[in-house]
């Protein structure tokens, strides 16, 4: 296993390029590292050397097949563990960016595999990029089609809209879509009543079983 | 003896109320709150009985003003007897805040009403399971037929034992709560009040707190998540009891057409303009008339006393007033109480409310704010006393200021009067154009700047059914009393300021004080700005004032176009009346109101400025 720096470096490499397809300079680095250029430049020949990334023609590097697979893989666990920490823990997104580069490197392959199908019931996350919250595209009230019957699986942010709760749309719940208009304002039948919800609102309630 | 009735929204609450009350119903604020307590009374066997028709709330535990008011009244414990009003159409729903209103511990009554709703729909109700669950007397009734009504005071009189329910909580919220009545001898109802951060006693709370982190660590919910969901579940078991037989029953469903873009969208623009026409056609025929009949039987014949000359002036700005007064209460406030309480007790609020609500949004409103909005082209006073339909005070806030920067009847008088009549139709539709486009800036920079959280909409879509003509009639009445009582005193009293000030010579000083400035400013002469400070009283005054002093009802020989186009446009923007003044007080409160009022003058100065600068 590499040390948690050069495992940051190639996270970083991959981030700034997009998927790694694009070579990245050392300015650029260090920038996205948080540290001086000299530093990036050693660390980044040693990168080389151990043949995680290849030099290109001016200065700039690229991830190579194997720089490009460990990069891929830690910026697999950042997602699911910052996911974990914002969604299910309810820490506030920067420190849980921060938290997740930390743990990161320690965790293991497969604590993470569980991990992520402990949040999304066993689907496998769909390729995203580093430092954001795509590992699980969650369902939304939003997503759902008019007619829809689904299941409220969470509501985001629980201690915001108690009427929500009081109304019948808690976890568990089954709800139907009666109306969605084009701008995304939402009726939703619960225990026999017609609720109109904002789509600021319904975009927080994360929903089971829907297309 | 004092009873109070509790329920859901739009349960028929204020019609039982209603029917067990008759005359002599007290409409009061909740002491610091803009909600509206209604007290009645009622003799039953010689005794003397104080009803209390509490707001309709879904919960006791939620932020709303209304839950607040429900819970407070509820904790005081001064009620002799809680009834529990109850829709069975939406019994499961209804049985939630029942099972709230249980726990509280008063003696109380159910009544399950609209029985002839549930029959007509199929459902079958056995009062039985709620009565020997909850220990209580079980009413089935049906109030809009007055059906069994009469049964609720006796019940009501015999009930004195609370509820004896106990809903089956989670097991880790039960040993929470066995824990906390061992630590600080908290009984049941005031253990769940704590867990979910109620409450006066720091100790529990904090003991609570802890227990609470502890559970909430444990399932992937918060405790107010899972009290809750015990109490739907429990509710559910209790409805599945009651309802005997549901059969399916396919009725045409309004809502198909109400709420979707299309037809829903022309309908809602149809009424919205059916409505501001209905304000505008009567309204102003009958505020013509009053103002006529004034005249001719008050203000003539009060001129032909000859008395001595304050006197004369002192009686006349009295009669202006009161003829101001009138002319804005039967005619407008009225009228316009009668089509928002139709809308309200119909149900077609919410649709209208859904449908707005993105476009509102925008302005910093949820959707019902579209409904004063525009009713404000009618008039303004009533739109503002409407504006506590909305939930926030961050959305009276900027309401207050946009309806009253919307040209009502009396300012359409102005336009269509002066620009119209003297300067083109074209130019009367640019007022308009220019005040439009004032708004949606005002709305949008208010919606950045004022303070308070920006409520989302979660909003039950009340079912449609026919008001009660009645009711309908006594809502208006109060608001046009509390119109007559409240705004009167204060129309007056403005109107004798200036009616004094205008005999001591004031206005003439005044005059000479600001012609250079309006010269300069604005490019009119000196008594446009009379002109423009009797608009205050009445906006239609301004136009009339400034044909007396010019000497002409020709104004277009004395004042240029572009004059009388800037004077139009100053007067619509500039200070809303007197009336408007008044009840803006008592909605919003007196700083706000000096805003509106400075920010108006100031918008009325400077856009008329500009103008003048521009143009000539």
């Amino acid at each position: 296993m590499l040390p948690s720096t050069l495992e940051d470096y190639l996270e970083a490499i991959l981030t700034v390029t997009g998927d790694g397809g694009r070579p990245a300079g050392p300015q650029e680095i260090a920038a996205a590292i948080g540290t001086g250029e000299t530093a990036a430049r050693a660390t980044i020949a040693s990168l080389v050397e151990e043949g995680y990334l290849e030099r290109m023609a001016d200065e700039t590097v690229r991830l190579t097949g194997k720089g490009l697979e460990v990069a891929s893989r830690v910026a697999r666990k950042h997602r699911v563990l910052q996911c974990f920490l914002t969604e299910m823990l309810g820490v506030d997104a920067d420190a849980a960016s921060k938290e997740a580069c930390t743990l990161e490197h320690g965790i293991s392959d497969e604590t993470i595999e569980r991990l992520s199908s402990y949040m999304d019931g066993g689907a496998q996350p769909p390729p995203g990029r580093a430092g954001r919250c795509r590992g699980r595209e969650a369902c939304t009230l939003l997503d759902c089609k008019e007619g829809d019957t689904v299941r409220v699986a969470m509501i985001r942010g629980p201690r915001r809209n108690r009427r929500l709760l009081d109304l019948g749309v808690f976890p568990g719940e089954v709800v139907q879509i009666r109306r969605k208009l084009p701008n995304q304002s939402v009726v939703v039948r619960v225990k026999g009543c017609d609720i109109a919800i904002s789509p600021e609102i319904a975009t927080s309630i994360v929903v089971e079983s829907c297309p | 003896m004092r009873f109070a009735l509790v329920g859901n929204p739009s349960v028929g609450k204020s019609l039982i109320f209603n029917q067990l009350t008759g005359l002599g119903v007290e409409v009061s604020n909740y002491p610091g709150t803009t909600v509206e307590l209604q007290r009645g009374n009622t003799c039953f066997q010689r005794e003397m009985i104080e009803l209390v028709d509490l707001p309709g709330v879904y919960s006791l535990d939620g932020e709303s003003d209304e839950e607040v008011l429900v819970r407070r009244f509820l904790e005081q414990q001064d009620t002799d007897a809680v009834i529990a009003v109850v829709n069975v159409t939406r019994l499961e729903r209804n049985l939630y805040l029942l099972l709230q209103v249980a726990e509280y511990g008063l003696p109380m009554v159910v009544v399950l009403n609209m029985a002839d709703e549930a029959a007509k729909q199929g459902i079958e109700i056995d009062p039985g399971p709620i009565r020997d669950l909850l220990g209580v007397e079980v009413i089935l009734t049906a109030a809009s037929q007055g059906k069994n009504i009469d049964r609720i005071i006796p019940a009501a009189l015999a009930a004195t034992r609370p509820s004896k329910v106990e809903v089956p909580y989670d097991h880790h919220i039960e040993a929470a709560v066995r824990s906390l009545g061992k630590i600080s001898s908290a009984d049941r109802k005031e253990s769940i009040r704590a867990l979910q951060g109620f409450g006066d006693n720091p100790d529990l709370l904090e003991a609570a707190r802890t227990i609470a982190d502890e559970i909430e660590s444990r399932h992937r919910m918060t405790v107010t998540q899972i009290i809750a969901a015990n109490r739907h579940n429990f509710a559910h078991q209790i409805a599945g009891l009651t309802v005997r037989e549901k059969a399916l029953h396919h009725e045409t469903d309004p809502d198909s057409i109400l709420t979707r873009i299309f037809p829903g969208i022309p309908i809602l623009l149809g009424i919205l303009v059916g409505m501001l026409l209905v304000v505008f056609i009567v309204g102003s025929f009958l505020e013509e008339v009053i103002v006529g009949l004034f005249n001719v039987f008050a203000i003539q014949p009060f001129l032909a006393l000859g008395l001595p000359p304050l006197a004369e002036a002192l009686g006349t700005s009295v009669l202006l007033a009161l003829q101001a007064g009138l002319g804005i209460a039967f005619p407008y406030v009225f009228l316009f109480y009668v089509i928002i309480s139709v809308l309200e007790d119909s149900g077609y609020m919410t649709r209208a409310a859904f449908l707005a609500d993105n476009a509102m949004h925008r302005v910093g409103m949820h959707g019902g704010a579209v409904i004063p909005l525009t009713l404000a082209f009618g008039c303004n006073v009533p739109a503002i006393m409407s504006v506590r339909l909305l939930h926030s005070r961050r959305e009276r806030i900027i309401a207050s200021f946009l309806v009253t920067m919307v040209p009502c009847s009396a300012r359409t008088v102005i336009i269509a009067g002066i620009v119209a009549g003297f300067v083109g139709i074209g130019a009367a539709f640019s007022v308009y154009a220019i005040v439009f486009a004032l708004i949606l800036v005002t709305g949008l920079v208010l919606s950045r700047v004022t303070p308070g959280e920006q409520f989302g909409m979660i909003m039950e879509m009340v079912p449609l059914r026919r008001p009660d003509a009645r009711l309908v009639m006594k809502k208006a009445w109060s608001r046009l009393s509390e119109f007559l009582f409240i705004a009167m005193p204060l129309l007056l009293a403005g109107s004798v300021v200036l009616g004094l000030l205008e005999f001591f010579g004031f206005m003439a000083i005044f005059e000479q004080l600001v012609e250079p400035y309006t010269m300069a400013l604005l490019g009119l002469p000196g008594y446009s700005a009379t002109a423009l400070v009797f608009g205050i009283l009445r906006k239609e005054m301004a136009f009339e004032t400034l044909a007396i002093l010019a000497g002409t009802a020709d104004l277009g020989a004395v004042l240029s176009s572009l004059q009388l186009y800037i004077f139009a446009v100053v007067t619509v923007l500039f200070v809303p009346c007197l009336a408007t003044i008044t009840v803006l007080l008592r909605e919003v409160g007196s700083r706000i109101t000096l805003a509106v009022t400075l920010y108006t003058v100031a918008l009325g100065l400077l856009i008329g400025g500009l103008m003048y600068r521009i143009l000539a």
